[in-house]
Order: C-alpha cells, then structure tokens, then sequence
C-alpha cells in the first residue's frame, strides 16, 4: 500500500468517524434528547418545548462551536509548528492568547469605562488578540530568524500574565471569579446569531491555509532552503500570523482560552501520518481538532452528575500528559 | 556548675516564649454558657475576667476554635467581612472599627466618615494584605470570612496576640441563626445586652411576618442563584436563604436537598426544572445588561422577563444589613411572592431586574 493511499484510507475513516462523533455529542447530556426534538427544533421549533430549545439554542451551538474551536486551534498550531519548526510551538506562544488575556482582565477588573462599558468580553477579546497580532507583527518585520520571533512571544505572554496577576490581586472577588470562569473556557456561551458570522469567518481563515500549503511545505526544510526555493519567507510569516490572531482570537472570544489541542493534536497528527505534506496534515489537524474537541466535551457531559468539568481544564488534563509522550517518543 | 545549669534549664525553657494559651487565668468552673436559639456555628460561655467564644467548625461540627475575649475594654478590630460592620453599626460600635477590606463595599456612613477622617485604614480582602500594615495597625481583633482556610499568616499574628476570628454566619441553616451572630459581635464590643435585645426584637418581627405569609394562600414557584460560568449555584437545601424562600410563602423546588452549601446545575438542567418557575432570586446583578452578558440563553426562563429580582436597591447596603435584618429580606420575600394579595409593593433591600 502506497503512503497516498494509507492518507487518503485513514482520512476517509476520520471525515466518516467525525459525524458520528458529533451526532453521539447531540445526545449525550443529562436531559434525554430525541431525533424529533432536534429535526422540529431546527425546522419547525416550538418556544413551549424545553427538549426543543435545548436541542437547538443549547446542544446544537455547542457542538458546532466545539467542531469549530478544535479545528481552528488546531490548524494553528499546525501552522505555528511549521513556522518555528519546533514541535512546542502552538497558538498560543506568540502572545496573542495572552492579549486576549489582557484586555479580557482589564474589562473585567478595571473601572476604566473604554474597557468596562459597551465592550464585552468578547469585543475586548478579539481587541486584545489583533492587538497583539499586530505586534507580533511589527516584531516580525524588525526580527530575521523564527526563533527571535518565538522568543519575542513567549517574552511577551510573560510580561502580559505578570500584569494580569498584579490585575488579579488586586480586584475582588467578585471580578476574579468572573475572570477566573472564563479563563477555564466554555463552550456553551454561543448562539446562532453569533455562529452566523462565527462559522464563515472559521471557514475563511482554515480555507486559507491551503493557500499556503507550497509555503508550509518548503518551510519544512528550513529557512534558508525555502528561500532557495523561491518562497517569499516574510509574505508567508505575515499570512501565518494574521491567520493566527484571526483563527485563535475567534476561539478566544467566544470560548476563552482552551488550552493545549493546537499544541497535542498537530504532534499527534504528524505521528499517525508521518509526512510533512501539509495539505494532509492541514485536513487531518482540522478534521482530529475537531473530534478531540467534541470527545473531551462528551466527557464533560458525562461526568455532569458528578462534577462540572470546564472545558481548558479537560484539554489541559489530556493534552499535557499527550505532549510528554510525544516528546518521550522523538526522545526515542 | 553543670547541676546549676541542669537546676535551672526548666526554668530557661519557660520563660522563653509564653505558652499561647486562651484559657490562661479563666475560671472555667465559674463559666456558663449563654443561650444560643438559633445559630450553630459559634458558642459563648460568660468567665470570671471575660468570654470564652468556641468557633464551629460548619463542615465537622467540632470546635474549631477558642478564644477568649476580656470584658470591659474597647477592642481595636479590623473586620474583613461586611456582615460585622454591619452588625457594629447596628450596636453603634463602628468606633472600634480601625480597618476594612475596602471603602468601596462600605454602605454605613459614619464608617465612611470615619474613613474619611482617617481613623480606619484599608486592608484589601484576606487573600492579599500587608502583614506588616496589619502589625502596625495594633489591632487586638480581625474578623474575617470562614472558607475552612486558616486566614494567612495566623499564626504569626496570634503570636503578636491579635486574635484571628473566621465568620461562619453564611453558613447558618436559618436566617435567624445569621442574625444571630450579633450577640457575638456584641460581647466583643462589649454590648451583650444591647445585642440580645436587638436579637429578641428581630425574631419577635421575623415570627410576625411568617404567621402573616401562612395567611396567603399562594405559594408561587421559585428559583434562587445565578450562572457563573457555566454553572448554576443555587442556595442548599438547609442553607438560610432557602429556609427564607419558604417562610416567605415561596415554593424552592431544592428545599429537600441536604446541605448548607451551593447546590451545583448545568443551565440546560436549570431549564429543563424551571423554564416555568414564576420568580428568579438573587440572580447576581441589577440589570439585564449584566444578566445577558452572564450568559445569553437566561431569556429562555420565563421567570427572565418581569419576574427576576435582586438586592439591588443598594448592594452594599444588602451585604452590611441583611445579616442582621432577616426580618426585612423576608419582608421583601413576602412582598414578591404575594404582590397580589399584598396592599404594599415597597421594597427595602430587593428591586426587580430590567
């Protein structure tokens, strides 16, 4: 059996694993719903019915913000990878999160009325994400090497969560649990009106990256030979980044931070199919993120009764110990 | 010379450091305890120089503490928590008060005046304070929330001699059990008799206004808590503010549920029990603004659009008093369930959300 055809065999079983995923997701949860609770709450929805509005204004954008979150930070993360050829790259290493961190916690624990007012949680979110995207940008025209870039990141999420510690100790307590919640993220805060302009930007920003798929896969072979083969490195670095603060930032907003699935579900697809074609790997990382997102919020659902699980933590819970294997098997 | 040193080696060791020791010089067999009704967390025995409080422990119901409190002297104390400001101002002791947590949570006047004069400092809350400011300040008492932590460096402060007391009135089963918390704050402030027959008054009002409620004869649906996150946090079963809910006339679907602590539900559960409960309690905000922004799909209870209330006519006003004031949350309770059999629809502490 050919590599092409071992990919093409083993993405055929995810995009067939991935629906079936999401339907168990519709019913799973601690009110029993019915395949007529969803089809009349989707066509011919009836406000008196409690099983209908969970089944469209509750289940249904949760399981679509989910598929779209995994994917999203996924592809990201793929991209981030790439970029810094460094397998501990992710979408959140460049700061942007953290701006998104910042300018959430200024909402939330400042009496300044530019931040607290008419801005929500999300606005100042996606503020904060382009904010920084911008001067990760600013950074990376000064900068020549990837690393610097990197460094220049990780320097910058530092600086951030010490302000937002300070911010942290001295608000209280009411604005540090609000901020605390939505630093554990949820999947359950969206709605269709906001899924209408959620999903086409989603699908923009992932089906971008198949333009770049050239770019991605030069990059692989380091700086100095992708630009032997002709690609323009700062074009490519200026894509990959607007993409990052657009795609994370999204997720972001509406979700908070969900931490550790564009760093684990990339490395996880490079090992299931071990290659550095990047459209294979860009398909496979949206359609694993996808499915690794919606199975941890199955989880979620199911350990309801017991105890109520935020979403960054579970993904924080399965994703960091993942990423140690990962490293114990290059390591190998 | 060695049996010189061995001869006086006791003594060395007990003139090192003073034994803590709260009982010192108490006659216990002269004690007695004075009555408590209602309240669970916190016992008083009267000694010959003073009190001799016990602090329950609400999870274990052991004795987690004992200090003793001398009489007859006007205590220096830092209070932490609203509810003891509250109380001081109701035995009119906010002289005492030489620190809180912030100015901002402070609704009594003379407190804020006192503040304003510099005659009380603030401290911040007890997760992040100066040490060192607290020391300075002298204070001989620092009243503070019980979570089940020990307050940070407690220890180290009650080796300087300031007594550390956790506040345990939320987690009462019956609001008169909060109020009664007063009668401790009144033998720190040295006013016991002030405080019990400020107590005795509030029962005597909060028992009228149950027989009153038992002569209407709705009891209307009713859903306490709000969403954080995406948890719903309702009031205990056994919690005082379901106890109010149903002397209020209020039916509380979770009555039944055992246990003083929140009650843990997801909003799709929320909605499936209570998408026709007629009245929402204690949401946590004012506004709808501030209910949506909390999470968007509370529209869906019918209870959202005119029938959603909250302490909101003056927040900091609700946190110092309420403790105290059972009577007028129930008051306002009633209010809300009855409207329609009531002839007022005055409120104290409680406003409909818009």
């Amino acid at each position: 059996m050919t590599t092409l055809v071992r990919h093409r065999l083993i993405l055929t079983g995810i995009l067939l694993l991935t629906p079936a995923i999401a339907a168990l997701h519709l019913f799973v949860g601690q009110i029993h719903l019915s395949i007529d609770d969803y089809w009349n709450g989707l066509f011919s929805f009836d406000k008196s019915s409690v099983n209908e509005i969970i089944a469209r204004d509750f289940r249904t954008p949760r399981l679509l913000m989910a598929l779209i979150a995994g994917a999203c930070l996924s592809v990201v993360g793929l991209m981030m990878q790439t970029l810094f050829n460094n397998p501990l790259a992710g979408p959140y290493v460049l700061g942007i999160n953290s701006g998104s961190s910042l300018f959430v916690a200024l909402s939330i624990m400042t009496g300044v009325p530019f931040f607290a007012s008419d801005f929500g949680l999300i606005i100042n979110s996606l503020f904060g994400a382009f904010l920084f995207g911008l001067i990760i940008l600013f950074f990376s025209r000064i900068v020549r090497t990837q690393i610097s870039l990197l460094l220049i990141g990780l320097m910058l999420g530092s600086f951030i969560s010490a302000f937002v510690a300070f911010l942290q100790s001295a608000s209280d307590a009411q604005e540090l649990k609000v901020f605390t919640l939505w630093a554990l993220g949820s999947l359950q805060k969206v709605d269709f009106d906001q899924l209408a302009y959620i999903v086409p930007i989603a699908l923009t920003g992932i089906a971008s990256t198949f333009f770049i798929v050239k770019p991605l896969n030069a990059l692989v072979l380091g700086e100095a030979e992708a630009k032997l083969l002709g690609i323009n490195i700062k074009t490519t670095r200026l894509i990959i980044i607007i993409l990052t603060a657009i795609l994370t930032g999204l997720v972001t907003a509406f979700c908070g931070p969900i931490a550790f699935v564009g760093l684990a579900v990339p490395n996880l697809v490079r090992i299931l199919f071990k290659t550095q074609q990047h459209l294979t790997l860009i398909i496979a990382s949206v359609l694993i993120g996808s499915i690794f997102i919606v199975l941890c919020d199955i989880l979620i659902q199911l350990l309801e009764p017991y105890f109520m699980l935020p979403i960054n933590v579970l993904t924080s819970i399965i994703g960091a110990p993942m990423v140690i294997l990962f490293i114990l098997k290059r390591l190998k | 010379m060695n049996k010189l040193f061995l001869a006086l080696l006791p003594l060395l060791f007990f003139s090192c450091e003073p034994e803590a020791c709260d009982s010192c010089n108490i006659n216990i067999e002269e004690s007695h305890s004075i009555k408590i009704d209602y309240a669970r967390n916190f016992n008083v025995n009267r000694t010959n120089v003073g009190y001799r409080l016990e602090l329950i422990d609400p999870n274990s119901g052991d004795v987690e503490k004992t200090v003793s409190i001398p009489s007859g002297k006007d205590l220096r104390i830092i209070s932490l928590t609203t509810t003891l400001n509250g109380m001081l101002a109701i035995l009119e002791k906010q002289s005492l008060i030489i620190g809180i947590t912030d100015e901002k949570f402070i609704y009594d006047k003379t407190i804020l005046e006192r503040f304003d004069n510099k005659l009380i400092e603030t401290y911040g809350d007890a997760t992040n304070f100066s040490f060192e400011k607290i020391v300075a300040a002298k204070p001989d008492i620092i009243f503070y929330s019980g979570f089940g932590d020990e307050f940070p460096l407690q220890k180290k402060l009650e080796k300087l001699g300031i007594i550390v007391i956790p506040i345990y009135d939320w987690r009462e089963n019956h609001p008169l059990g909060k109020a009664e918390w007063i009668k401790l704050v009144g033998i720190i402030a040295d006013e016991e008799e002030k405080a019990q027959e400020y107590f005795n008054q509030v029962v005597e009002k909060y028992d009228s206004i149950v027989e009153v409620v038992k002569t209407y004869k709705e009891s209307p649906t009713v859903i306490a808590g709000g969403i954080f996150g995406d948890v719903w946090y309702a009031p205990g079963g056994d919690s005082y503010f379901s106890k109010l809910l149903q002397d209020a006339g209020g039916n509380y679907r979770y009555a039944k549920q055992k246990g003083t602590a929140s009650l843990e539900f997801s909003l799709e559960q929320v909605l499936k029990n209570e998408i026709d409960t007629k009245y929402w309690i204690n949401p946590g905000v004012s506004s709808k603004v501030k209910l949506n922004e909390r999470n968007n799909k509370l529209h869906f209870l019918k209870s959202y659009e005119e029938k959603t209330y909250c302490y909101s006519s003056n927040m900091n006003r609700f946190w110092e008093q309420s403790a105290a004031m059972p009577h007028l949350v129930l008051k306002d309770l009633a209010t809300i369930f009855h409207s329609e059999e009531k002839d007022t629809t005055e409120m104290y502490f409680y406003n409909r959300v818009k």
